[in-house]
């Protein structure tokens, strides 16, 4: 265990941890938008920057992201002050000049007390804030079909070579995770296409209803062991089967016992 | 102390205030939210309540690629983390019983929790067809 | 034929000195970046074509070797005739067969192709009296322009390879540490760590394997040293590593060339082939239990890969983007595991360090900047080049003592100093020390080398432009203050070069500047606007000549400028001629007049021009 110090509130952490955990543990509100418990933290978006100190670094501070710096015996940290609301500030405003169409930035900016960008706007706006959730995300189930691409202003988070991505798999937990929605897909018929890629969507072999892809549930089959007839009926009939199968048994137990 | 949640689908009447009273339960800005527990007729007038069996080797626990879905030590029973759901819907997919669903008013991915070891449908349940027993060694 | 013995090495090493002894006059033909484009290959080539079929007592082809570059870029192409020096510049593929049968033959001096100092008017005819040369030191050059970089016989003649035969004879490897941190040896890079304190936290890290990684991406525009050291010399960059797997326990290398210097990436490969044959790379190196190999890993043209967190990234074959570095890649690096990243400079310097001492190394330079610091000379200035020279010297000794100065009569005005990172000093700091500290302490940093001169036809704001629009197409755009910040700030600076912009606007670029800095992911971002902050601390007025009464003072920023012919005009026509925009009228002997509307202020009448009738107000 490792003590250190929070807005002057002694806390313990556990050797290893992240600032922004132990932060978050105490109840402290600290911006962030590129953090999600099922990524690895990467630091993009800068929001969660606190300021450390120690006592023999005799009052020389530093910034840092919390959601990477791992606790430390004896830090002594600030969460909020005035340079840290000018950085908040400063990024969102930035965000705004690019993203000025977006209700999320719009609102955590409107936090910071800005209704517009300092800045010229972009008048089609990009909302992707370049956060790396829906990368991270694909590489954690394992297939790391999206990736950013490019560099600098251009950058752009796409499949190789700008293309659709050949390891998609249609799962949607890209755009699920994509803070400001900028992930589009559409389910059309028995289609689905994101990432410019088409999938078959299955349909339930009772009802039709449409459940997930096709290559999606093949991957779960393969790589998480599943088996494959789990897929072929949607949640709706499976409640019902399940209730036929309880209730078969339920008639046949009261038949023994007569 | 270790419970069990219990059920004894022959005394079920279909009377379905089991999924009200999860689905108020689990209600949230004067919305209710999806209920967790199905009665389900199997024949004509006889029902089943259908609900998550909290299973040993979960399929909802091996689709969930983000380790979303995890088994409460406390209540015994498989819980949703919300932080690191995605909302993909593997689970729901994957669970050959049906018992992991999408709520589509709160998005959100929602499964039985026993209620963090206080279950409203074994409360309300008029026939006790829905039971929390102790686990006597 | 495996040099597996320390014994063998030294026999080697005799064996070849005798045998270069017997070659009495060698003749050095620059094939430096600057030398090559000057078309030194094909003297290298008339050189040999001739001597193969001509006869002269002492000489033969063998005599003739090329070299990598010998420094004073702005004199070559260069051959140099050694042991004499003789020191001829601005050679042509014309001159060869006159060097041959005047100088190698008959031993005559070709007075026009000797240098000839601009001020002084003093000719000289041996290189290492030239005011360029003799003020330099070199270390981590010294083999540079003296050797040919594809004979490994040359490198070893020259000592090459006995600081480490000194190592694996009779030193533990926390003594090599001690003796690199004893030197004061500081990153090369730019960075200006200490040396032997990296290397002691990589041999005490306890994960393994530990790699040994070289920067040698050299990413700032203007500078080649590195490039220099890689294509001149590789085999000290070798050496230099082989000693730091020792010191630190290391197995595996690599060496981070840029994509941009093919010619390196040949040269080092060659190096690295002949080490491997000869058993100075790969097991049992010189016969003991030392093994280690070294491979090239290319760059894909970016700058920020010259990052250390974002270049292991590009070696692992992932996106090279930095990452947060609050555990150090010398704990977590190439792999996440224990790596030792130095400077390609750095490396050069360790074996002469081994060998003369950390005392003596220390000596050189100053108390908290030990050694000599390699140059690249650019700009405005006379005389461009390679240089090496010790730390402490100051700004005005490198730029006009050694630079000779602004070239073409022309005042300074500034020096940029560390690449994009860096800044701009004025006249009035040309006093200061050149070291790690000083130049950091006035606004500026010493960088990796890169030195860019420029004179009063330089416009300060335009210059903050251009590096934040460099910056700006280099960023990863990973993080926020970076790809959205410096894109602002670049686009700011342009409307002020424009004219259009207000005293608020230099008001946000600055709250923005500052910002950038405290919030950056990485170094490109934490110093990315130093061009802006510089600039403004030291030529406001320029600013504000441009925002207050929308005028160019350096005469550059095309929309606030003017093109006018005056009365010194002869009608000569020679202007018209040039003129793409057909903005110029006029008849032959008549003054000329420009259409300052259809004028696009490209600059070729004032560059055709020599009687100075075109003014820019």
């Amino acid at each position: 265990m490792v003590k250190l110090q929070i807005n002057g509130k002694t806390v313990e952490a556990r050797e290893g941890e992240m600032l922004l955990a132990v932060i978050k543990r105490q109840g402290i509100e600290v911006p962030t938008q590129c953090h999600h418990e099922a990524i690895e933290p990467t630091g993009n978006c800068r929001l969660c920057m606190v300021e450390i100190t120690k006592k023999n670094w005799d009052g020389w501070k530093k910034s840092v992201t919390s959601c990477l710096y791992p606790v430390e015996e004896g830090l002594i940290v600030e969460t909020h002050n005035d340079k840290l609301f000018e950085i908040r500030k400063t990024i969102l405003d930035l965000q705004l000049a690019r993203s000025p169409h977006s209700d999320y930035v719009r609102k955590m900016a409107l936090d910071y007390g800005l209704e517009k960008s300092s800045y010229p706007v972009e008048p089609d706006g990009d909302d992707c804030i370049m956060c790396y959730a829906c990368t991270r995300i694909c590489e954690v189930l394992g297939k790391s079909a999206i990736s950013p691409t490019q560099r600098g202003h251009q950058k752009v988070i796409a499949g190789p070579f700008g293309e659709a991505p050949p390891d998609c798999i249609g799962c949607l937990s890209c755009a699920h995770i994509c803070p400001t929605d900028h992930i589009k897909w559409n389910d059309k018929g028995q289609t689905r296409t994101i990432w410019d890629k088409s999938f078959e969507l299955i349909a339930c072999s009772k009802c039709g209803k449409k459940t997930i892809t096709r290559e999606f549930a093949d991957y779960l089959i393969e790589k998480r062991e599943l088996p494959a007839n789990y897929f072929e009926i949607c949640d709706d009939c499976k409640r019902q089967e399940t209730a036929e199968k309880i209730g078969s048994l339920v008639v046949r137990a009261r038949e023994a016992t007569i | 102390m270790k419970y069990r949640y219990q059920v004894i689908p022959e005394l079920c009447t279909g009377c379905r205030t089991c999924e009200l009273a999860c689905a108020f339960k689990f209600a949230r800005d004067g919305k209710p939210g999806r209920s967790r527990i199905y009665p389900l007729a199997h024949a004509k007038d006889q029902y089943v309540p259908v609900v998550c069996f909290q299973c040993d080797d979960a399929a909802c626990v091996r689709a969930c690629m983000f380790d979303a879905l995890r088994r409460n030590e406390e209540t015994g029973a498989i819980d949703v983390d919300y932080e690191r759901c995605v909302r993909c819907e593997a689970c729901v997919a994957a669970c050959p019983f049906g018992c992991a669903l999408v709520d589509t008013g709160f998005d959100e991915i929602v499964k039985c929790d026993l209620c963090r070891g206080n279950p409203v449908c074994v409360k309300f349940c008029p026939e006790s067809a829905l039971r929390y027993v102790e686990i006597k060694d | 034929m495996k040099i597996d013995s320390i014994r063998k090495l030294n026999k080697w090493r005799r064996e070849i000195r005798t045998q270069q002894k017997a070659i009495k006059t060698r003749v050095l033909i620059c094939l430096g970046p600057g030398c090559l484009a000057g078309g030194s290959d094909l003297i290298l080539k008339e050189f040999r074509t001739i001597l193969k079929k001509k006869k002269i007592k002492n000489i033969s082809v063998a005599s003739i070797k090329k070299t990598g570059c010998h420094g004073f870029c702005a004199r070559g192409p260069l051959v140099i005739i050694e042991p004499q020096g003789i020191f001829y510049s601005k050679v042509k593929k014309i001159h060869v067969a006159e060097i041959i049968e005047k100088t190698l033959q008959r031993g005559e001096i070709i007075e026009k192709l000797l240098y000839k100092d601009p001020d002084t008017e003093k000719i000289y005819k041996e290189w290492r009296k030239i005011p360029f040369y003799a003020r330099q030191q070199k270390i981590a050059l010294r083999n540079v322009g003296q050797i040919d970089p594809d004979e490994i016989t040359d490198y070893i003649a020259n000592g090459g390879y006995s600081a480490l035969a000194k190592i694996l004879k009779g030193m533990k490897p926390e003594e090599v540490i001690e003796q690199v941190s004893a030197s004061g040896l500081r990153g090369r890079g730019g960075a200006g760590f200490s040396t032997g304190r990296k290397w002691a936290t990589c041999a005490r890290a306890e994960d393994e394997p530990r790699y040994v990684l070289c920067n040698g991406d050299e990413g700032d525009p203007g500078a080649f040293m590195d490039r220099c050291i890689m294509e001149g010399d590789p085999h000290t960059v070798l050496e230099g590593m082989i000693i730091c797997a020792y010191a630190v326990g290391s197995k595996e290398g690599y060496i981070y060339v840029r994509e941009e210097y093919p010619l390196a990436v040949v040269n080092l490969q060659k190096a690295i082939d002949d080490a491997r044959r000869f058993g100075l790379l790969g097991d049992n190196i010189l016969g003991s239990d030392l093994c280690f190999d070294i491979e090239i890993s290319k760059g894909g043209g970016a700058f920020v890969c010259g990052e250390s967190s974002a270049l292991m990234k590009s070696v692992a074959g992932e996106i090279g983007e930095p990452r947060a570095k609050y555990v150090r890649s010398v704990l977590k690096g190439l792999h996440d595991k224990p790596t030792v990243l130095n400077n390609v400079e750095s490396y050069a310097n360790i074996p002469v360090i081994i060998e003369k001492g950390a005392d003596w190394f220390a000596s050189i330079g100053t108390k908290k900047s030990a050694g000599t610091k390699a140059f690249s000379l650019a700009g405005k200035i006379r005389n461009t080049g390679l240089i090496e020279v010790p730390m402490g010297i100051t700004l005005r000794e490198i730029i006009y003592d050694i630079g000779g100065g602004i070239n073409d009569n022309r005042e300074f005005k500034a020096v940029q100093t560390g690449g994009p990172s860096g800044g701009c000093l004025p006249a009035d700091k040309l006093d200061l020390d050149v070291d790690f500290d000083t130049l950091t302490e006035n606004g500026s940093m010493m960088g990796s080398g890169g030195m860019v001169v420029m004179d009063d036809r330089t416009c300060m704001v335009d210059v903050s432009r251009y590096f934040l629009n460099f910056l700006v197409e280099e960023s990863c755009g990973k993080c926020v203050p970076c790809r959205e910040g410096l894109y602002q700030l670049h686009k700011l600076n342009e409307k002020v070069c424009k004219g259009k912009a207000g005293d608020d606007d230099l008001k946000l670029m600055e709250n923005l500047s500052r910002t950038i800095m405290s919030s950056s992911l990485c170094g490109l971002g934490q110093s990315g606007p130093n061009p802006f902050l510089s600039t403004i601390m030291y030529f406001r007025d320029e600013y504000e000549a441009h925002v207050n009464e929308q005028k160019c003072p350096g005469g550059v920023c095309k929309d606030l400028i003017t093109y006018r012919i005056n009365d010194d005009c002869d009608g000569c026509m020679a202007c018209l001629k040039v003129c793409a925009a057909d903005a110029i009228t006029g008849k032959k002997n008549e003054k000329h007049v420009i259409d300052e509307i259809k004028c696009d202020r490209c600059g070729a009448c004032y560059a055709v021009c020599n009687i100075n009738a075109i003014d820019i107000i």
